[in-house]
Parts: C-alpha cells; sequence; structure tokens
C-alpha cells in the first residue's frame, strides 16, 4: 500500500508569544514542530506498512526550515520525503496550498493508495487542506478517523461526529484526516533522528518542478487574504480577590449563590 | 402574511440547512437570522438549501424562521449526508444560481463539505467565524475568525470571487423566533443526482460510552498542574459530585498521571461550554483557554496573582488551591 | 441551466399539490354557483385542521356532493363522511373512496396530504394522486397567499 503523509512544520504554539505592537508572532526562539495531528497521521502509516507493506511518502509545503521536520519524519520511519518549496508558494491560503500538495501528489509514480492528513493544525486550525486535496484529485474522503481496519480493497474506518460513531467503508485511492484518538505516535529513535539529519536525502521540487504558474500558488492562487488583524477584546474582567481562605471561601460561596448553583441559605426553596 | 415577489435577479445570500438533529438545527436558525440581517445590508434575499428526505418539516420551518426562500432537493438518495454526493450537488446549483454569500455551520459536517464544496467552486472559505459584518465601502463580507488559538482575531475577505463562503461558530449569532405567520417561496431545481458509491455508511450509532459527559454537564471543575498530588485531585471529584458537575483537566495535569486524558480540555482536547467553570490550579496557558472561553461563568483559584487565567475570570481568587478546596468542601458539605 | 419547478410555502401549514408544498390552492372556480371546484384553503396559526370545500360530481355528470369546510352541505350521492384520526374521508355507496384528507402534525406545523381522483361535470380528470399528494389539471390556482374569501365585495 503507497501511503502518502501530508505534514506542517507549525510554530510550537503553547510557547508563542505575541508581538503586541506589530500584530504578529514572535517566532525567534520559538521552536518548530511537525503538526501533532501529523504525527498521528504518521504513526497510522507506519501501522499499515507493517500490516500491507507498500511505501510511505511524506510531503510538506513549507519554507526551507521546513526541511527538519521531514528528516524527523524520515526518522519516524518515511521512505522518502520530498519538500515543496519555491518563494511563489508564500502567502497562500489554502485553496494555493491544497492546489500545490495535490499537484505534487498526481505527479508521484505509482499513485498513493492513501493520503493521510491531520485533521487540522494548532496554527491555522482550518481542517481544510485535506478535504481540499481530496476534492481536485477526485478522492473519497473521511475525516477525523480514529480506527482504521483494512478490508480488501477497500478500508473501513470509524470516527466520532456529532455525538455519533460512523463507521464507513471506502475505496481506495482516498484521503483520510485523522484525530488525537487513532494512535500514540512512537518516540524516535536518537540514531534514527541522527541518521535523517545525516545521511537521507529530502528531495526538493519548486514551481517550476511541479510545472505550476505564479498565478496558481502564493498570493495569486489563493482567494482569501486576511485584511486585518487585531488583539481580541478581553472577554471579561471580574473581580481578582485576596484574602484568608474563611474569606474566599465565603466570596466564592456567595457567588454561587448568585448563580444559582446553591440556593440562598434560609431563602426560599 | 408576508407578500415575496419573483425576483430572479436578486443577490442571494445562501445558508445550508442541516437539519438532522437538534444541535445542528438550532445551528442553521441562528445563521438565518444572521443572514437576514446581512441581506438586508446587500439588498439580497435569503435562500436556505435543504437536501435529503422527506424534508417538508424543515423547509417549514426555516421560513418560519426567516428564510425568503427555500430551495429544496428531495429524493432518497440524499438521505445521508454524504460530502462527495453533496458536494457535486450544490456545486452544480452555486454554480447556476450564483449566490452572493453561502453560509454553513461550523459542525464537523459544515468542516469537512464546505472546504470540499469551495475548492469545486475554486472560491475562498473562512472556518469557525465568530462575527460577520459587511463592509459599508466594499460591500465585501468580513469574516472575523480567530487566530493562534484565539488570541487574535483575523478579518479575512474574499475579494474576486464568489460565493464568500464562510462556516460559523455554533452559538455565535442568536436565531429570530418562530413566526407561525410567515410565507416563503420554495424552489424545487431539477437536477441530477450522482452518489457517489465509493464512500458507504455502513452503520451509524449514538456513542456508547459516556464521553459526552464534559460537554453536557452544566458544571465544570478544572484541575490544573498546580494541584499537587492525586489525592489532592480527588477533592476535585468531590467538589464536582456536590455541584453535580463534571471533572476536566489540563494537558500538564494529565501530563503528571493526576488524572486520564479523556478528561483533557483544550486545543487538544475537549471544549466545554458550561453554565459554571472552576478552574484551580491552572495557569491559564492559551492551549488550555480555547477549550473553556465558551464558558458562562469562570472563577478561577490559583496561588500568583499575575497567572494569566485571572483574565479570563470572572471571579479569582488567590490562595492556595488545597486550603480552599478543603474548607469549601467541609462547607458545602453542611449545607447540602 | 437548471429548471425548477416553484411554488410557495406557509411556515404553519402546507398541502401536497403537483409534487409541491403550497399552503393553499384551488382547481375550477370555487366562485361559480354550479361547476366543479375543490378548494384546500389556507390554515390560520388559530387553527388545527385544514379547510377543504368542494362541488364534486360523478363520471356521468351528476352532483354527487357539496362540502363547506369540511362538512357536507348538500349530499344528492348519498356519500359517507368519516372522520379519521387524522382528518376525514368521504366514501360513495359503491363502496369508492373518493376523497381522503390526513394531517400530519410536526413540532411546529402541519403537513396534508390529499388523496382523490375527482372528475368535473364534463367527466374531465381534475384531481389524481402523485406520490403523497395530488396533481390537478386545468383551470386552477396552486397558491393562494390569503385565505379564500367566498364572498366578493
Amino acid at each position: 500500500m503507497d501511503i502518502v503523509v501530508c505534514i506542517k512544520q507549525v510554530p510550537d504554539v503553547p510557547n508563542i508569544r505575541l508581538d503586541k505592537h506589530r500584530m504578529t508572532i514572535i517566532r525567534e526562539g520559538v521552536e518548530s514542530i511537525i503538526n501533532p495531528l501529523d504525527c498521528v497521521a504518521l504513526e497510522a502509516a507506519v501501522d499499515l506498512r507493517e500490516r500491507q507493506g507498500g511505501r510511505i511518502t511524506v510531503l510538506s509545503m513549507g519554507p526551507p526550515q521546513s526541511e527538519e521536520a521531514l528528516r524527523e519524519a524520515l526518522a519516524f520511519g518515511a521512505d522518502q520525503a520530498i519538500l515543496l518549496t519555491d518563494p511563489a508558494f508564500g502567502g497562500a491560503d489554502t485553496l494555493a496550498t491544497s492546489h500545490v500538495l495535490a499537484t505534487a501528489i498526481s505527479m508521484l509514480k505509482p499513485f498513493p493508495d492513501l493520503v493521510l492528513c491531520g485533521k487540522q493544525t494548532i496554527d491555522s486550525d482550518t481542517g481544510h487542506v485535506g478535504p481540499q486535496i481530496a476534492e481536485e484529485l477526485d478522492l473519497p474522503q473521511v475525516c477525523g478517523v480514529n480506527e482504521i481496519h483494512l478490508q480488501g480493497d477497500s478500508l473501513v474506518v470509524k470516527r466520532l461526529y456529532d455525538g455519533f460513531l460512523d463507521t464507513f467503508r471506502v475505496n481506495t485511492p482516498a484521503l483520510l484526516t485523522v484525530s488525537q484518538e487513532l494512535s500514540s505516535p512512537h518516540h524516535i529513535p536518537l540514531a534514527d533522528l541522527e541518521r535523517a539529519f545525516s545521511d537521507r536525502e529530502i528531495i526538493r521540487w519548486g514551481l517550476k518542478d511541479l510545472s505550476l504558474k505564479p498565478e496558481e500558488v502564493g498570493l495569486g492562487g489563493s482567494a482569501t487574504r486576511v485584511w486585518k488583524l487585531h488583539k481580541a477584546a478581553p472577554k471579561r474582567r471580574g473581580e481578582v480577590v485576596t484574602g484568608s481562605p474563611q474569606s474566599l471561601v465565603e466570596h466564592l460561596i456567595r457567588k454561587l449563590e448568585a448563580l444559582s448553583i446553591l440556593d440562598e441559605e434560609n431563602g426560599n426553596e | 402574511m408576508k407578500k415575496t415577489e419573483m425576483n430572479s435577479h436578486s443577490k442571494g445570500i445562501w445558508v445550508f440547512g442541516d437539519y438532522r438533529h437538534y444541535f445542528q438545527n438550532r445551528v442553521t436558525l441562528q445563521l438565518i437570522a444572521k443572514a437576514n440581517t446581512l441581506a438586508q445590508r446587500l439588498g439580497a434575499e435569503v435562500t436556505v438549501v435543504v437536501l435529503g428526505e422527506q424534508v417538508h418539516q424543515y423547509a417549514m420551518e426555516y421560513v418560519a424562521h426567516g428564510a425568503d426562500v427555500v430551495m429544496v432537493v428531495d429524493h432518497p438518495s440524499l438521505k445521508n449526508f454524504q460530502v462527495e454526493t453533496y458536494s457535486r450537488l450544490v456545486a452544480a446549483l452555486v454554480e447556476d444560481y450564483r449566490p452572493e454569500v453561502f453560509l454553513a455551520g461550523a459542525t464537523p459536517f459544515g468542516r469537512e463539505f464546505f472546504p470540499r464544496l469551495a475548492k469545486r467552486l475554486k472560491t475562498g472559505l473562512s472556518t469557525d467565524c465568530i462575527a460577520l459584518e459587511v463592509d459599508a465601502e466594499t460591500q465585501l463580507l468580513l469574516q472575523t475568525t480567530p487566530a493562534f488559538g484565539g488570541e487574535l482575531l483575523a478579518e479575512v475577505i474574499t475579494q474576486n470571487h464568489r460565493p464568500q463562503m464562510a462556516t460559523v461558530h455554533p452559538g455565535v449569532f442568536e436565531e429570530r423566533i418562530h413566526d407561525s405567520r410567515a410565507v416563503g417561496r420554495i424552489i424545487y431545481p431539477e437536477v441530477d443526482i450522482h452518489p457517489d458509491e465509493r464512500v458507504q455508511l455502513v452503520c451509524s450509532r449514538p456513542e456508547q460510552s459516556k464521553k459526552g459527559y464534559l460537554e453536557n454537564a452544566a458544571v465544570v471543575i478544572v484541575g490544573g498542574r498546580g494541584i499537587g498530588s492525586g489525592e489532592q485531585f480527588q477533592s476535585l471529584f468531590d467538589l464536582a459530585e456536590l455541584l453535580q458537575g463534571e471533572v476536566g483537566a489540563t494537558r500538564p495535569a494529565v501530563r503528571a498521571g493526576l488524572t486520564g486524558e479523556d478528561r483533557l480540555l483544550g486545543q487538544t482536547g475537549k471544549s466545554v461550554k458550561p453554565r459554571l467553570l472552576i478552574t484551580v490550579g491552572t495557569s491559564g496557558a492559551l492551549q488550555y483557554t480555547t477549550g473553556i472561553q465558551g464558558s458562562e461563568t469562570i472563577i478561577a483559584i490559583n496561588r500568583d496573582a499575575q497567572a494569566p487565567i485571572f483574565k479570563i475570570a470572572d471571579l479569582g481568587l488567590v490562595g492556595d488551591a488545597h486550603s480552599i478546596l478543603t474548607l469549601l468542601l467541609e462547607k458545602l458539605r453542611k449545607r447540602l | 441551466m437548471i429548471i425548477h419547478r416553484e411554488s410557495l410555502i406557509g411556515a404553519y401549514h402546507n398541502y401536497l399539490v403537483n409534487n409541491m408544498l403550497s399552503p393553499g390552492f384551488f382547481v375550477g372556480d370555487p366562485h361559480s354557483q354550479d361547476d366543479f371546484y375543490f378548494l384546500a384553503d389556507i390554515m390560520l396559526p388559530e387553527e388545527v385542521v385544514p379547510a377543504i370545500s368542494a362541488r364534486l360530481f360523478d363520471r356521468q355528470g351528476l352532483l354527487l356532493l357539496e362540502l363547506k369546510r369540511n362538512s357536507l352541505a348538500e349530499n344528492q350521492g348519498h356519500c359517507t363522511l368519516e372522520t379519521t384520526p387524522g382528518g376525514f374521508r368521504i366514501v360513495c355507496p359503491s363502496d369508492e373512496l373518493l376523497l381522503e384528507v390526513n394531517t400530519q402534525r410536526f413540532a411546529n406545523g402541519y403537513l396534508t396530504r390529499i388523496k382523490a381522483q375527482l372528475y368535473d361535470g364534463s367527466n374531465i380528470l381534475r384531481i389524481e394522486p402523485l406520490h403523497e399528494g395530488v396533481q390537478v389539471y386545468g383551470q386552477a390556482c396552486l397558491a393562494l397567499d390569503a385565505p379564500f374569501e367566498f364572498h366578493k365585495r
């Protein structure tokens, strides 16, 4: 089974800091990681390869430093890593990003049986890219998968959705986006990581390699753009109280009464 | 009764009619209300697109809640909301009728259907919007979405592509009251339906496990790394029991082994919107607070007066969690 | 170019006619003194049953009955009007079902399904079953936007 996993290098969002004056994210000194759900996808791919054989190709569209994420993916177990990088790709929304990724996937020989993506990224959080790649490549999709089983030429997958557990049978080739519960990414042995950074090759494809025109990618290939960016208004500004535990607990209990979580003592029932 | 006019050149604001369960239907009604506001600004009319089998009552309900037009495709093969089949069909409708704006709820279905549809239509989509406005000057739809975990808000526009598509965070807008006297137009387009056989829904059943318990609780007590031990974490369960609530945890607390992953709240865990959330020993890191900021009332307990959690709390208590909890439990047990 | 059929739709109550929802419709001319007509009137939010009025003929062109808002005003044909759980039905002496009206209740509204095969005074088919409702032929108004007024000022 030939599998493609799309990954994205993202800033380690929990540790991100904000430049409040310029309204941008301070990237200096912030670690970059593989989007956590993409690691889940990689683990699932490795698992499937163990069961079925085949090759895992990992793809990423990003600036040159995304190569680190791809090397990590190789250490994780991918057979081949391709970085889609070009200044022209910058400023892309998901429409343009999915176009670049889909074009790259369609150039792979043989065409993969399965494309895996994380359900969403921790930085932009849209969850668009998987479905949009699926649409461009005319692949059936199931999103938010938490179980994958093989059944002949098809896959039986499950996902938890709107309060329901859905089970689907999907013909391959197909695209699946994965959720947290699908697998627990294993730890990469240090030796594999070292080898990935020293010996392994990363293939790089740019605009020309993909035979794309500038107006199809990046800002030109995008339909949306961010017009303004501003700080979210603080939603609440409540009182902050200090004092002895007794006084704090009194305060808390009065609040619970005010919210009708507790009935007022000696009050009406 | 409203007299509607035949106006085929009217601009269209479309809303995708998801009626399947109570929650999704409510989101549709919220969108119809907002669509009406946008329609007034744009001189447009509101059309709700309803696909499925035996959808008469939903079409009626949408008119009652403000739809000018309902567009209905009623066919057995549309019974299950199937992304590929729906994308193909709705794209054909959009290409013919050319709406200006198309909205859907940012429910799990909306979030996997609308991107595929937007791609098919080669147009722009913003996701999980918390505000929508029409810009006075440009007449463009201003789509406000949270960015970087909600700390920033991005205003997104789709300048040159149509329709301008957006999925909207549930609960942001308020539905209009049901109006039994409303009359609207109903349109039945003659379209070919191509069910996609490559994906088959084998079965769908309500979750057996109690996984919905946190999301459905009216009261949630959350413990963070500031809770010193498993024993102390137990006091949160005691408090939850007294207040008829459920217990959640932050990532650091889960990592420290204080409780299980299924209670994790935040960006990579669950999101809750209870009536009351009491967050204890949590510093207030962004990837946690995005999971709780929808709560009606937040009470925070932390020994550090500078902890960011106090910025989003309605009431903050600066003190030692252990002492406060012990005393609180004692007092509550006496009166309950 | 997609073609579509179009009708009106009421928030509170609709019938199914020509495979479309409609708040009210009539076939023939309800104002006429002697001719065939069938009127399924608009149901107002204060009401809970739809009002059906009609002047019906048999295949020989003889007047069978006149229905005025669900009650028999004339009944030369000696038909029987029976109430049913969802509405009513009218049966001929030959046991043939002439007309059946069934109203389904939703959480916030009603839907009425009519079953009938009706000919006018010249033995021309004017109403027949189609899916869950009826198909109508000839002079008709498929979607009323206000309750029908019998007495013109």
